[in-house]
């Protein structure tokens, strides 16, 4: 280790002092960099030599070969096959994340809308609504989330009247129905040529996006400007409609019936889905509604007075000056929000719903013991969804940031 | 050619649409048909909520019964509150023997007394009691809760522990009364404020020794009964697991912070991995691995219980949370602050401790106190893995046989104890931003 302080490395500048083992800035980091890497190494030593001996003398077993054999418990709800007693571990893995990928999508969606309206909200000039506004987000940020789950679902959800009398949300046209085992929904099931709809709609999409490119071009050399927006909806609405129709309306809809004790047919989410799924959404944008409300106020007043002044209608003012640099303030807490709603679902073990944490972590453990690949698993599918979001998102941010100059 | 007006012009009143109440409401509630909609819409919501939750909270509520069943007898579309009030023992402390529950009690009133000088003026030393109460109270209280035969450590700590808390409660009222300290109180009373520093400090520590002497001596003969972690329950639990959890926190939080923005790329490196690792991962995952994988880490013949593995993944987990808070704060400080402190001769540690972490510390409280409310809610989370916080005995009453089926209104209940810390708390950190930012304002 001398031997790093007395040669100097670069070999340019001969140290004035004469060298000091004791009191080199070199020696003095590697020491500490190989001590810390001593301790840890010791540690992480410790605790496997630890575990090999524990795992042996309870008998129990390791590796992942469990993943392979057949699990004997069922779940009620499932985006994929899963028949229990033939279905394998790995298999209920799958079903774990899906479950927790689904609500989570859907909630992060959910909480984005709601979260920007209550942020949007909160800044009205209507003095009421702004209070309002401020109530909810000081209510729902100052009581733990676990216990609004609890809430929305012992309270809410197992109020809701039995089967027989099923509640129709969708007005009398009795398609949709909510009652105490969850929500019927009529679930549409595509035909023989609704796969042409589909391209059609697609060739819309590509034709709005091409359409916006060159009106904007247009405008930029011309100075003309374009009806984009009704074109757009125009295109979008008509072109896979009378596809749809000279096609002969392959799409049939399957709709939920009440047959004896409980609905046939249809889809059905259960009310712990819609529990977890409400208590997100509500929690997670009273947090949002603060960033967005912050992201606005810290643009300058003079970007408004100056887009007004160059005679923008307070929409555009809006849409082209305020929202773009307010982006940039909501986006950063907007990741770890996304981040925090993914990590918040796994508190759908309180309720029942079989998310990951349920499925695997709980009744899988329980069952097939194997605790630190279990366990080590879960956090994994947790880390890659955490990293690939911030990953995402710190993209995009990187493309905001870079439009300041 | 000039225009002069001679005669002042008489005071107008304020126009009507600025002074009156009419004014306010057109210019706040009515200022375009739009917002006449959402006023009228918001008016509407208002009502129909206030006049439910009244008749339902209050007009028809219950408030004495001894059966749910009773309740419904009385009132069918009231709210049962008779079961709230008869578990609100068990929701406070869980299943902790009634006949000892003084012991709880005045484990709080010994943590009020303990941090009350932290907020009275003309009190000198508030670092030292802030510390004390982080190195000293725990073993007192623990001792307290917990109960049982104490080893010699434990003994010496509680006695040092009683020591120091009527220490402070004395410094502070001679404090509050003539803004001395303690020792210089005590020294002029015994006249030797002429004598040497030396012998002043001999006076000093021969007190402190003949005090402790006698706490050591009184505290031998008492013992608590021993009430086992399996008892202990409700607010209570939660505040025990809170509080420990934020005391670690900030410790934890700088020291990984620092580490995080170290020169050194092994503990760099190191320090980022393990922050990443936890906060990438649920609270609830952090638990499981505690409970599950503890046991299998440690030697065999160590056993933690469930309340002690609880707690080390709490702190573990606060404590990375608070990592990433501390770091912001520590980017915040201006680079010429370290520079400078380099300048002045200071090493890393006294540069961080003096110059740069105060500064960021004091940045970052209204975050601080922002995560530490997130660990107040977090805490919540135990009762999923079998721990009787206040959450696992809110619902517990709906299976007590009693009060079967009873869910909203002690979730409502709790909902509004939760409400009360965690508002008051961050209305706090506001009011202590804006004081300790008086500085930077003038």
């Amino acid at each position: 280790m001398a031997d790093i302080g007395a040669d100097n490395p670069s070999g340019h500048i001969k140290p004035k002092e004469p060298f000091d083992f004791f009191n080199d800035e070199r020696v003095r980091s590697v020491f500490y960099q190989v001590l810390t890497a001593c301790i840890v190494g010791w540690s992480a030593w410790y605790l496997i030599t630890n575990t090999a001996h524990n795992l042996e003398v309870r008998g129990m077993n390791s590796g992942f070969g469990f993943l392979t054999s057949a699990a004997g418990f069922g779940t009620d709800f499932k985006l994929i096959e899963y028949v229990p007693g033939i279905g394998t571990y790995g298999r209920i893995f799958l079903v774990g994340c899906l479950n927790t990928l689904l609500v989570s999508a859907l909630a992060i969606i959910g909480t984005t809308i709601l979260g920007f309206i209550v942020g949007v909200l909160r800044l009205s000039n209507n003095w009421l609504v702004a209070r309002l506004a401020l109530a909810y987000v000081e209510i729902i940020r100052n009581t733990p989330l676990l216990m609004q789950l609890i809430f929305w679902y012992f309270s809410v959800f197992s109020l809701l009247p039995r089967v027989k009398n099923s509640l129709d949300i969708s007005g009398g046209a009795k398609v949709m129905f909510v009652n105490n085992r969850g929500l019927y929904t009529t679930w549409p099931v595509p035909g023989d040529l609704f796969w042409l709809t589909l391209v059609a709609f697609a060739i819309a999409l590509l034709g709005v996006f091409a359409l916006r490119r060159w009106a904007h071009k247009r405008q930029d050399e011309t100075g003309q400007l374009f009806p984009t927006t009704l074109v757009s909806i125009a295109l979008v609405v008509f072109l896979p409609g009378i596809v749809y129709l000279s096609t002969g309306s392959p799409l049939g809809w399957d709709v939920p019936t009440l047959q004896g004790f409980n609905f046939a047919g249809g889809a059905n989410l259960p009310p712990s889905f819609l529990a977890l799924l409400i208590a997100l959404v509500i929690y997670h944008a009273a947090h949002l509604a603060e960033s967005v409300r912050a992201g606005i106020l810290s643009v300058h007043k003079g970007q408004t007075e100056a887009a007004l002044a160059l005679g923008l209608r307070p929409h555009r003012v809006m849409v082209l000056v305020i929202i773009p640099q307010a982006m940039r303030a909501i986006v950063p807490p907007l990741i770890s929000l996304w981040m925090n709603v993914v990590k918040n679902s796994s508190l759908a073990v309180a309720i029942g719903y079989p998310d990951l944490v349920g499925l695997f972590m709980q009744t899988s453990l329980n069952q097939a013991g194997y605790a630190v690949e279990i366990v080590g698993m879960t956090m994994a599918f947790y880390m890659v969804i955490s990293l690939t979001i911030s990953g995402l998102l710190n993209i995009y941010n990187r493309r905001v940031q870079l439009a300041e100059r | 050619m000039k225009f002069v007006q001679v005669d002042e012009t008489a005071i107008r009143p304020a126009p009507l649409s600025e002074a009156s109440v009419i004014g306010w409401l057109h210019k706040n509630l009515f200022s375009s048909w739009l917002n006449a909609l959402l006023t009228i819409i918001s008016l509407y919501i208002i009502y129909v909520t206030v006049v439910e939750l009244w008749s339902w909270g209050i007009t028809n509520a219950v408030w004495t019964a001894e059966t749910r069943r009773e309740c419904f007898d009385i009132s069918i579309d009231g709210a049962c509150w008779a079961g709230v009030t008869q578990w609100l023992d068990n929701f406070f402390y869980g299943r902790y023997p009634r006949e000892e529950l003084w012991r709880v009690n005045l484990g709080g009133l010994m943590l009020i007394l303990w941090m009350a000088p932290l907020w009275l003026p003309r009190v000198k030393g508030k670092i030292f009691i802030g510390l004390t109460t982080v190195f000293l109270y725990p073993f007192l209280a623990g001792y307290l809760f917990a109960g049982g035969d104490k080893g010699i450590f434990l003994q010496v700590m509680v006695s040092a522990a009683i020591v120091c808390l009527a220490a402070n409660t004395l410094h502070s009222i001679i404090g509050m009364l003539s803004g001395r300290s303690l020792p210089e109180f005590l020294i002029r009373t015994l006249g030797k404020e002429k004598a040497s520093d030396a012998t002043q400090r001999n006076i000093l520590i021969g007190l402190l020794g003949i005090a402790f002497a006698v706490v050591f001596v009184g505290q031998m003969g008492t013992t608590a009964v021993i009430v086992p972690w399996t008892k202990w329950g409700g607010l209570f639990l939660t505040l025990v697991i809170s509080g420990i959890g934020i005391a670690s926190a900030l410790p934890i939080g700088i020291i990984l912070a620092l580490g995080r923005r170290s020169k050194l790329p092994v503990i760099r490196v190191l320090c980022i991995t393990f922050i990443e690792l936890f906060r990438s991962v649920p609270l609830i995952t952090v638990l499981f691995m505690a409970t599950t994988m503890l046991p299998l880490f440690l030697p065999e013949g160590i056993v933690l219980n469930k309340l002690v593995q609880v707690i080390i993944a709490v702190c573990l987990f606060s404590g990375c949370y608070m990592a990433e808070t501390v770091r912001a704060g520590l980017q915040a400080v201006p680079k010429g602050q370290y520079e400078a402190a380099h300048t002045i001769g200071l090493g890393y540690f006294g540069m961080m401790s003096l110059i740069v972490m105060p500064q960021a510390l004091k940045l970052m409280i209204p975050n601080i106190v922002g995560s530490f409310i997130g660990l107040l809610k977090d805490t919540t989370l135990v009762s999923i893995i079998g721990l009787f916080d206040i959450l696992g005995m809110l619902r517990a009453i709906s299976n007590d046989v009693p009060w079967r089926g009873l869910h909203v209104e002690p979730l409502l209940f709790g909902a509004s104890l939760f409400f009360i810390i965690c508002f008051v708390m961050s209305k706090y950190s506001r009011h202590l931003e804006a004081k300790l930012s008086a500085g930077n304002n003038h």
